[in-house]
């Protein structure tokens, strides 16, 4: 197992009110290349501020100790599924040499983020050709022409219906799972090494969360890119990922492998999780003295 | 066989968008019972939430019937539409996001007995604690503001507030969806032993096919506006007939522990 990242010791803490307010606490955790990490647990447990703090997006208000250490490619690296390039045009290193790397990656070319509300990530006053051309043209450095072509290969890889049209459509005028499509191809167009959804299909109903979820899975694999998937959703993370990590009040309270976490939950706050879960074979809760027909 | 509580017929309601028609809600039946738990599914946009507005009144149907109590509850205005109204509660996804954040939950439930002519001035606060209690919350929460609460007090509060006038039937609008598993639990709990107690029917709008299967007597599937199939909650999720239905059930991310359960219990 090749680490891409190492966190180490990691503690978050918010101001607010004039107290200093723990978010994550002594946080020790290896996320391998290529890998599908997802991050449980319940609101406010910390799952957001490990996601963001991975990303290097937490708020001014916040501070930070410990340690994140990546060991990342040691140029800007463009997965299997590269952009077209003519001869000179971007730069391409000896790929996969893998260096530890001191420098903070880059949002947006290292990382690719998605939130909850894709309309968070995606300018309303820009086409959703413009966002996702600008992403490659900033970080590939792809003329704007290539960049545009780009961005219309990326919406067919995302499966919207009529890319064409999608490019020179403005968020508003998408639907939730159209506008969600959109958010990771922009997340995904530099080709990063590291995808974090956060909460990225709660919003959705079902139909298109599964759709989403399958998109998510094969743009992974294809691109051998590494998901944190952060949701507290529990069958939902079962379902994508190959190893969960179970946090609560701001600790990680036990990490393994997803079948592992089903079957044999060392933790007595994950098997409560587990428990409290109901699935579509959910056994009546205690029942109501209702009308039944 | 009693009269049903309540007694949906042929409700339409049509939208337009770009110069065309659409029914968002179209020709929709059912009815509930005294006590009764029915559940509303269906993907984005198939219309629930748009029965649940037509249901509060809070819009106006083009077609269709809506029996409540007895009486024809669209042909009510004025006071009688106002008292009728009281037996009718909604509790939403984000319910206090319509309160200043800086308003109290003594501010919040006081409204209710108030407009309602529930309760005297003075006998307010004594309701509110009695209220707070009725959902599992201290009295002592009365003076904190509601931006001072967390997500799952919230909804007790809501819930408080909609149990205030009494109701006999609750709309509940996704209103368990933004909670996590564990608090989740803890408010079906709390829905289901205040119908027990006092008989209050919920329609219980949700995509969550597990919640539905725990919690309803029976569901509605929508789609595109239309009922796509109704039945017994559990029969339905367990053996959908409808091709929505179908879909809803195939997309549902499950959980299997059936073969694992037996290494967990021995941990
Ligand atoms: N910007 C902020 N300022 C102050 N406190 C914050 C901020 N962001 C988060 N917190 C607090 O930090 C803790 C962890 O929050 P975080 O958002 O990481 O939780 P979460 O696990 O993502 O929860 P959820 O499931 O509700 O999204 C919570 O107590 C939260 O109130
Ligand atoms: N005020 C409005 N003007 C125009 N169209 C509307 C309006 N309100 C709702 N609609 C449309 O009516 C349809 C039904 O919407 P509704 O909100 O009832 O769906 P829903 O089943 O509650 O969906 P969700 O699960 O996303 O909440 C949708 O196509 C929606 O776009
Ligand atoms: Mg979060
Ligand atoms: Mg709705």
């Amino acid at each position: 197992m090749t680490a891409l990242l190492s966190i180490r010791d990691l503690t978050v803490s918010y101001r607010r009110d004039g107290a200093e307010v723990a978010a994550l606490k002594h946080v020790n955790l290896d996320v391998a290349a290529g890998e599908r990490l997802a991050i449980i647990g319940e609101s406010g447990s910390g799952k957001s501020t490990l996601a963001l703090a991975t990303a290097g997006l937490l708020p001014a208000s916040s501070r930070i100790d410990g340690c994140l250490d990546w060991f990342l490619p040691s140029s800007p690296s463009v997965g299997a599924k590269a952009p077209p390039s003519e001869g000179g045009v971007k730069e391409r290193q000896p790929s996969e040499f893998i260096t530890r790397s001191t420098h903070t990656p880059l949002g947006g070319r290292d990382i690719g983020f998605v939130f909850q509300d894709p309309s968070a990530s995606l300018d309303p006053v820009m086409s959703v050709g413009e966002q996702i051309a600008e992403v490659a043209h900033t970080h590939l450095r792809l003329t704007w022409p290539q960049s545009y072509a780009w961005a219309k290969t990326l919406l067919e890889r995302v499966r919207l219906s009529d890319p064409d049209a999608a490019l020179r459509a403005y968020p508003h005028q998408l639907s939730g799972g159209q506008k969600q499509r959109v958010a990771i191809a922009a997340a995904i167009a530099a080709g990063p090494k590291l995808l974090i959804a956060d909460e990225a299909t709660s919003a959705l109903d079902t139909i298109v969360q599964a759709e989403i979820v399958a998109l998510i899975r094969q743009l992974v694999a294809e691109d051998g890119m590494t998901l944190l998937f952060v949701s507290h959703d529990i069958a939902l993370a079962t379902e994508l990922a190959e190893r969960i990590a179970v946090f609560r009040h701001g600790e990680l309270v036990e990490l393994g492998p997803t079948a592992q976490i089903i079957a044999g939950p060392r933790h007595a706050y994950t098997r409560a999780l587990l428990d409290a879960h109901l699935g579509l074979d959910a056994e009546p809760m205690p029942q109501p003295a209702g009308a039944s027909r | 066989m009693s009269r049903p509580l309540l007694a949906v017929s042929g409700l339409t309601k049509r939208y337009r968008r770009g110069g065309k028609s659409i029914a968002a809600v179209d020709d929709v039946s059912f009815d509930i019972e005294p006590g009764e738990t029915l559940a509303l599914a269906g993907p984005s946009g198939s219309g629930k939430s748009t029965i649940a507005r037509l249901l509060l009144r809070l819009i106006e149907s083009d077609a269709g019937r809506i029996e409540f109590e007895g009486g024809d509850f669209l042909s009510l205005s004025g006071a009688a539409l106002r008292a009728r109204r009281a037996r009718l509660q909604m509790v939403f996804q984000d319910p206090l996001a319509a309160f200043n954040p800086r308003a109290t939950v003594a501010r919040v439930l006081d409204d209710p007995l108030r407009i309602h002519g529930i309760a005297t001035r003075s006998e307010r606060p004594r309701r509110i604690a009695a209220l707070l209690d009725r959902v599992g919350l201290s009295a002592d929460l009365a003076g904190r503001a509601i931006h001072e609460i967390s997500g799952g007090q919230r909804q007790r509060i809501a819930i408080a507030r909609a149990i205030a006038t009494k109701p006999s039937l609750i709309v509940l609008d996704e209103a368990v969806s933004a909670l996590d598993v564990s608090v989740r639990r803890q408010i079906l709990q709390l829905l289901l032993d205040l119908q027990r107690e006092e008989r209050i029917a919920y329609l219980f709008i949700s995509h969550d096919l597990g919640v539905i299967s725990a919690i309803a007597h029976r569901v509605v599937i929508l789609d595109a506006g239309r009922v796509a199939e109704s039945g017994n909650a559990r029969a339905v999720i367990g053996a959908p007939q409808s091709t929505i239905g179908k879909a809803l059930v195939t997309a549902a991310p499950k959980l299997n522990r059936t073969s694992t359960q037996g290494a967990a219990d021995r941990q």
